[in-house]
């Protein structure tokens, strides 16, 4: 059975740990992930944008990296979101259609993958902290992934889960968003970290590392030390 | 067609929004008491999923057969002894409503709240013959003094406060009025009273149009909407043509999701189900009643499968107390009558000018919490997309950004271009980064960098590491579970199947 | 005006019929399909299966009636019979001093006999001179009494239906409405009253049907809850049997 890692861009460039961090753990379950190395990105901000031509070039690379994998897991549910978008780009094509519908079958967003096919809640991950969450828009609303990272964290000892007040509501990065409407976006993420100083948490937790860094770059901007990781990077370094 | 619409982009109208600490206070309050009322009555209510399922189908089929349904609810209304007239666009329906009041002979019209009225600006074309135009709605009242157009489609003046209020309020009292909700609403009771019994004509919206009997229905909780259905000599309701349902039956489904979806009540005070004028010996009802379906863009949206959902939408409001640009901006910054995430989709596609109105699709981070609150799930997030798609096939897109989305293509398109990116990047940044992160406020990074810092790039990305972390993880291999081995099996088995037997898509999530 | 008002609206009509052919014809066609003449399957009617089967008993129907009306602010009495109703209506006509009393044209309520009973108090029984403005009667009663057709439960609502008898104002203009409610007229759900309307048809249709679920409010202003804008401030729901 062959199982690829879906890495992302923000993950691939920026954040390499997550994607280590999420390869590791799911060794320790004898996951054995292949990483094809013609991935680029999953196509969004040029759909997003409404350049689905361009979109479609992207896209095609994805495509054809997991063209032969069982399983595609990536540690962003917007990037997996994305490849929801597949079926529609390619609605007018039946050739690429079908291999659009048969790649968003088989990708799965890290907390998905955990709960749904490897039927782990609990990691036996320990880390005393106090932890906030914010659940990404995309994750949630167009994968549903919404009692997966739940079940994940308050299985972790010695966490302390505190709820983020208006946790739902959007970090305002909606990728080109945050440059093109940059006051509005602005705005958004300022109260969603105002947000999150409320809840007094030493570390806040994501499964989206473009909110992430949104969220972290207004933080780090205040002078704000609240810790920002990734659930796969809080699960391994618990379990280390 | 945007009355108010002062600045010329949606940012610059946003600007003036974000400045305005009081509006934000205010609408930020108003959408957070609205969609926590929501919160608790579906959660009260239960298997709200499927109440929103339901919802969805009875539109869909009959906006499917809205030719049938359509002239169903016509020949009924007709029947009914209604004056049913059509209207193809805004003119048309102004056109009418002028030539009743003239008939009519009207000095007054007193109206409950209307969008499809403010869609006309019909107001304006009423004073424009002497015939003054009351809107008798609260809410509606205050911003007709105002001078404004209402920002928000269930609560209009959001955006006021109750000095403001009691400013306006005393102007038409001639004497001060204390800025006290009680009294202030004691005034408007009592000023309105003497209009609702002089005004020759009555002027509602309508809810929904009930195609099997004729009816229509109208949802209210102040009574104003009864005052001007019962009371004035001749009624004069304004009806999109797609507010149908097919019958009374379905009107429970609608009863179920639109008052708990806009304010998080059971009902409204008041649902009111009109069949027709005054019966012969009735001594209250309007003795003569027209209804006037206007299209004004709407039949555009029919058969075209990426918009034609938008007849569903109920004007609920829902998707505005969900949006977080809504909270962030209010209603006036989407520069039509209609704001938040329904109006950035609904405006263009009324209009039929994508070029002109699509700064406002970019207003949104695409974030989907409008389609989750949406009570009949209408995909607004997915129809924002589409509006910039076409903008951009329509060859009306920045061509700033089209130059880089060709870039994105090209680098993005090849995994070994995004390396060598990714190589110059490393490079390049060492000009502006600072203790581990990027600050400047020039070039594209300005308008991220004037609300956060940009994080620099690690010195390895994760395809530099990749072989080495392989290597090691390699060497220490450990056994898959039987069990999480056979239920990856059996996935994939499963998938097999269903691709056989042409199920396409979701496998799971 | 050279043309007789009847002449315009036939006028209006002629211009109309020709208007809806164009009009359903361009909807057909955008939808692409041939005009619909025939009723549609409608697989989807109404509530939810799930929903159809609920079902109060009597004594929740009347604590869910008398919880929702409360909540939004109405009153609600539990009586026995209608000599009870009578007291509590003259009670309170006295406690309020109400000058001015509207009364549907209804058997139950002549039976009260209101006007013998209320001594200070003008009562005026709807639509029973064909001379009177009975709008401006509604509008300055202090008490409108009204029966009501249906209730439900689930929602704390009644419904009020139009006839000569029955005028529309009664229920709207005055300051108090009183509504009695016969409790074999309490459905659980919405959906029950509903489809009485669907199986009565268009032609026993009353112009005018009205669900009433409390006194008339309004949050425009600063989100402050103000009750009695437009319709009755203060309304008693009378349950009685």
């Amino acid at each position: 059975m062959k199982v690829s890692l879906f890495i992302t861009c923000l993950s691939d460039a920026l954040y390499p740990r997550v994607g280590e961090a999420m390869v590791r753990l799911l060794a320790k379950y004898g996951v054995t992930l292949e990483f094809p190395t013609v991935q680029t990105c999953c196509g969004q901000p040029a759909f997003n944008s409404g350049y689905w031509k361009e979109a479609r070039d992207s896209a095609k690379t994805i495509l054809d990296a997991f063209e032969d994998s069982d399983f595609v897991i990536s540690p962003s549910g917007s990037c997996t979101g994305m490849i929801h978008h597949y079926p529609k780009l390619f609605e007018d094509d039946p050739v690429m259609l079908k291999r659009a519908n048969r790649l968003q079958s088989k990708s799965f967003e890290f907390t998905q993958f955990m709960v749904q096919v490897l039927g782990v809640t609990d990691v036996g991950a320990s880390f005393p902290h106090k932890v906030t969450y914010h659940p990404s828009c995309h994750g949630s609303r167009i994968l549903g992934v919404k009692a997966e990272p739940l079940a994940l964290i308050q299985n972790v000892k010695g966490l302390e889960l505190v709820p983020l007040p208006f946790a739902e509501d959007c970090c305002g990065f909606g990728g080109t968003f945050a440059v093109k409407m940059a006051d509005i976006s602005g705005a958004m993420v300022t109260e969603k970290v105002d947000h999150v100083l409320e809840t007094e948490a030493e570390v806040l937790v994501g499964l989206d590392m473009a909110c992430l860094l949104n969220i972290a770059g207004n933080l780090r901007y205040r002078n704000e030390p609240v810790r920002v990781m990734h659930l796969a990077e809080l699960l391994y370094e618990g379990v280390k | 067609m945007a009355g108010s619409k002062t600045e010329a982009t949606v940012k610059a109208r946003a600007d003036l929004a974000l400045n305005d600490e009081f509006l934000r206070k205010a609408v930020r309050f108003t959408t957070e008491r609205l969609r926590n009322g929501k919160k608790k009555a579906t959660d009260e209510h239960g298997n709200w999923e499927e109440w929103r399922e339901r919802g969805k189908q009875i539109r869909l089929h009959t906006i499917a057969h809205l030719d049938y349904y359509l002239n169903l609810f016509v020949n009924n209304a007709r029947a009914n002894g209604v004056h049913v007239h059509f209207a193809n666009n805004a003119e048309e329906a102004v056109g009418l409503t002028l030539d009743i009041a003239e008939h009519a002979n009207a000095k007054s019209v007193v109206k409950s709240k209307s969008m499809v009225s403010e869609e006309l600006h019909l107001n304006h074309a009423l004073e424009s013959i002497n015939v003054e135009a009351v809107e008798t709605d609260l809410g509606e009242y205050i911003i007709q003094l105002a001078g404004e157009m209402p920002s928000h489609i269930v609560i209009p003046a959001i955006h006021k406060n109750r000095y403001q209020i009691a400013d306006l309020l005393s102007k038409e009292a001639g004497y001060t009025l204390p800025p006290d909700t009680t009294a202030l609403a004691g005034f408007v009771r009592k000023k309105l009273r003497e209009k609702f019994l002089e005004a020759e004509i009555g002027m509602t919206g309508c809810n929904f149009a009930i195609a099997e009997t004729g009816s229509m229905v109208l949802f209210e909780n102040e009574g104003n909407a009864r005052m001007v259905s019962t009371v004035p000599k001749t009624q004069i309701t304004l009806m999109g043509m797609e507010r149908i349902i097919p019958s009374w039956s379905d009107l429970e489904v609608m009863a179920t999701l639109l008052p708990r979806s806009a304010t998080g009540q059971k009902l409204t005070m008041y649902m009111s189900g009109i069949t027709g004028p005054r019966r012969d010996k009735d001594a209250d009802g309007p003795d003569e009643m027209h209804i006037i379906i206007i299209d004004n863009g709407r039949s555009l949206q029919l058969g075209d499968p990426e918009f034609q959902e938008l007849l569903n939408c109920i004007r609920c409001g829902a998707c505005l107390n969900a949006c977080p640009v809504y909270r962030h901006i209010g209603g006036h910054a989407y520069g039509s009558t209609y704001s938040g995430p329904i109006g950035a989709v609904l405006t263009p596609s009324l209009n039929k000018n994508i070029a002109e109105w699509d700064d406002i699709a970019n207003a949104s981070s695409l974030c989907g919490a409008c389609y989750e609150a949406c009570p009949v799930k209408i995909p607004l997030h997915d129809m924002l997309v589409y509006l910039r798609r076409r903008k951009v096939e329509s060859g009306n897109g920045s061509k700033i950004e089209a130059i880089g989305m060709q870039g994105f293509a090209t680098v993005m398109g090849n995994s070994s271009r995004l390396g060598g990116v990714l190589r110059l990047g490393k490079l390049g940044q060492k000009l502006v980064v600072r203790s581990g992160v990027i600050k400047t406020k020039l070039g594209p990074l300005k308008g991220w960098n004037t609300y956060r810092v940009t994080p620099s790039l690690p010195k390895e990305s994760f395809r530099d590491r990749w072989d080495t972390l392989d290597q090691e993880l390699k060497q220490g291999l450990k056994q898959m579970e039987p069990s999480m081995q056979n239920r990856m099996e059996e996935l994939v088995r499963k998938r097999e199947q269903d691709e056989k037997q042409g199920k396409g898509g979701h496998g799971h999530g | 005006m050279a043309d007789t008002h009847k002449q315009w609206l036939e006028k209006l009509e002629a211009n109309s019929r020709t208007k809806q052919e164009q009009f359903m014809n361009d909807i057909a066609a955008k939808l692409r399909h041939p005009r619909m003449y025939e009723k549609p399957q409608h697989p989807f009617r109404g509530a939810p299966d799930f929903w159809n089967t609920f079902e109060w008993t009597e004594e929740e129907r009347i604590k869910g009636f008398t919880e929702n009306f409360l909540s939004v602010g109405g009153h609600v009495a539990r009586l026995q019979t209608m000599e009870d109703v009578k007291a509590y209506i003259v009670n309170k006509a006295e406690e309020m001093s109400a000058k001015y009393v509207v009364r549907q044209n209804e058997p139950e309520l002549a039976a009260l006999d209101l006007e013998g009973s209320l001594a200070e108090s003008q009562v005026s029984v709807w639509n029973t001179d064909a001379d009177q403005y009975w709008r401006a009667r509604a509008a300055e009663a202090d008490f409108g009494i009204v029966m009501a057709d249906h209730a439900v439960a689930y929602t704390g609502s009644v419904t009020v239906l139009s006839s000569p008898e029955k005028g529309r104002s009664v229920s709207l203009l005055p300051t108090v409405l009183i509504i009695i409610i016969p409790l074999e007229r309490l459905k659980t759900r919405l959906g029950e009253v509903l489809v009485t309307f669907d199986e009565a048809g268009r032609e026993k249709l009353p112009a005018g049907i009205h669900f009433i679920s409390g006194p008339s409010r309004s949050s425009d202003i600063e989100n402050d809850l103000t009750i009695g804008v437009h319709g009755p401030g203060i309304v008693y729901a009378l349950l009685v049997g």
